[in-house]
């Protein structure tokens, strides 16, 4: 067991230490008993290689990963390094090869990871066998496509892991996760981890003016937590914004989907995953911390196999501009996930307030503007971490 | 390039310094100015790496004219006092230029563009790419018909507020 960074956690479940966001130390340990320790962390969807051959690469926290669909049409996630002497394999974000050569000694893979060739196999050591050599993988399970990864033999099965949480991701995925890719948005955020997934996917819409110019004002719905991991579930309907005295073109806020009655959902996993069905757009964020300070989101954005060419054309319109590091009513998102963090270096804590009725209390179904939600993750994360709670 | 005339290679490198100015200034009416009238003038800023894949989700997707009167007021009064301001120098170098007919013409420009938050005053890289245009040579002064601006930084160092 390693040595525990040691921080003394609040006694009140609604407040956070801010110095859990800025500690190097702290998310040394993160790494170890988060990324790489008995979580589910999503890196793909399985629409976003949709033919053999097809690849992307992805980190899990500074874990190099190649996910690639094998000529037999199977999703693999294989660590993105050679059998040989781990040399990065794959450099490219995306593309399509029929096998992968590694080009320090020319090792080659199959799509399905064995190994293929290898030069001067007389001279390796006796008794070698291409057999013993394919590309390790990490331990793989997919959710209607969605894949993730965990690095820990204790890992739950994914089914355990997503628990209740499973109807509002399979909705937000079209019902049936067969999703096609329209494309991506990548950014930097100059925030520690937690302060990101802390605030995307649920802040107050105080801070989003759009709302209220747009006379659009949500705040009619359901906001649940599934009660070990504290994953985050919403789901509510949008009032039909009258935005034509702001915007000239109200395409951008028009909803033409078959889930009139819900048109927000949102479901946030723990550690960092974030995704929404906002209005018509699809969007799965994959984000991955890269230091103490940065986090690096990949906003996927998805249309759906059944879609005609003009609901794909709506969404593709309606995706780019309106969610994501640009977007109408999410650019705040990304100022206030840099201000927390400058402001996290302050002494005290983070503390919650919307919503909380008894500070000694957990809850698990909340309003949808109230910040209780966040409340079961915290304590989770503080029980991972094997930081001690204060006495009264 | 042999059909374009000095002069109106003058009038298109005018309109490119327009365009810088109107960013680097944060004035948006003079950037929206920078583009033609017509209902389908557009501006797409979208990543190399989405293009090169057939991808065609932006980051900024303002394909008709409606769109970018749109985005001048995102930033002038849906956006305004909630991000962390930054000034940008745009530097810009056409490499290419050719007529398409008699009142339109094809131009390609690299582009780098710096930025200077508000709030630390380091400047650093905010993206660099290609700007792909068709410029209306009609009427008076040319102006955008279409802007791509194609982003070889896939990945951005902060949230984007301003077109680049």
């Amino acid at each position: 067991m390693p040595t525990n960074p040691t921080l003394v956690w609040p006694h009140n479940y609604n407040e956070v230490p801010k110095e859990a966001f800025v500690r190097q130390d702290i998310y040394k340990e993160e790494l170890e008993r988060i990324f790489y320790g008995a979580e589910w962390h999503p890196v793909a969807h399985e629409s976003e290689v949709p033919e053999p051959g097809d690849f992307k690469t992805a980190r899990l926290a500074d874990v190099p990963l190649l996910i690639a669909r094998g000529q037999d049409h199977v999703v693999r996630v294989f660590y993105n390094a050679c059998s040989h002497r781990g040399n990065q394999l794959e450099t490219a974000p995306k593309g399509h090869k029929s096998e992968f050569e590694c080009p320090y000694h020319r090792w080659l893979f199959s799509t399905e990871g064995e190994l293929v060739g290898c030069p001067n196999q007389r001279e390796f050591l006796p008794g070698f066998d291409r057999k013993d050599y394919p590309l390790a993988q990490p331990r793989v399970e997919s959710f209607l496509g969605l894949i993730f990864v965990t690095m820990s033999p204790k890992t739950e099965s994914l089914d355990d892991f997503l628990g209740d949480i499973k109807p509002t991701l399979a909705d937000l995925m079209g019902g049936d996760g067969r999703l096609k890719l329209l494309g991506y948005q990548k950014v930097r955020y100059d925030s520690n981890w937690k302060s990101y997934t802390d605030n995307d996917g649920y802040h107050a819409p105080l801070l989003h003016q759009a709302f209220t110019m747009l006379n659009w004002q949500g705040g009619q719905g359901r906001q649940y937590a599934t009660t070990r991991r504290g994953h985050i579930g919403f789901e509510s309907a949008l009032s039909v914004a009258s935005g034509q005295n702001t915007l000239r073109d109200p395409s951008i806020i028009a909803f033409k989907g078959q889930d009139p009655s819900i048109g927000s959902r949102i479901v946030s996993l723990f550690p960092t995953f974030v995704s929404t069905k906002h209005l018509d757009v699809i969007n799965l964020r994959f984000a991955i911390p890269a230091g103490h300070d940065k986090v690096e989101v990949h906003y996927a954005y998805f249309a759906h196999e059944d879609d005609d060419a003009e609901m794909v054309r709506h969404r593709l319109r309606q995706s780019s501009n309106l969610l994501g590091p640009s977007g109408l009513i999410s650019m705040e998102d990304a100022s206030i996930f840099h201000r927390i963090h400058i402001g996290n270096h302050t002494p005290g804590m983070a503390i919650f307030q919307k919503g909380v009725h008894d500070p000694a209390a957990l809850e698990t179904e909340m309003k949808q503007n109230d910040e209780t939600g966040q409340l079961p993750r915290w304590e989770y994360y503080r029980s991972v971490m094997g930081f001690e709670r204060s006495a009264a | 390039m042999s059909d374009i005339d000095s002069a109106l290679l003058s009038a298109i490198d005018a309109l490119q310094l327009r365009y810088v100015a109107a960013l680097d200034g944060k004035d948006m009416s003079r950037w929206l100015d920078t583009f033609a009238e017509e209902d389908n003038a557009s501006y797409i800023c979208i990543s190399d790496e989405n293009l090169s894949h057939g991808l065609e989700l932006g980051l900024m997707y303002d394909d008709n004219r409606a769109r970018l009167q749109d985005r001048v007021t995102y930033i002038t009064e849906i956006w305004a006092g909630t991000f962390q301001d930054y000034r940008t120098r745009h530097f810009v170098q056409r490499v290419n230029a050719e007529r398409i007919d008699d009142w339109s013409l094809r131009m390609r420009s690299n582009f780098s563009v710096f930025y200077t938050p508000e709030n630390t005053g380091v400047s650093e890289v905010l993206a660099t790419g290609v700007y792909e245009d068709v410029i209306s040579t009609g009427n008076g002064a040319p102006r955008l018909l279409s802007r791509k601006a194609i982003l070889d930084t896939t990945v951005l160092p902060r949230y984007l507020v301003y077109p680049v």
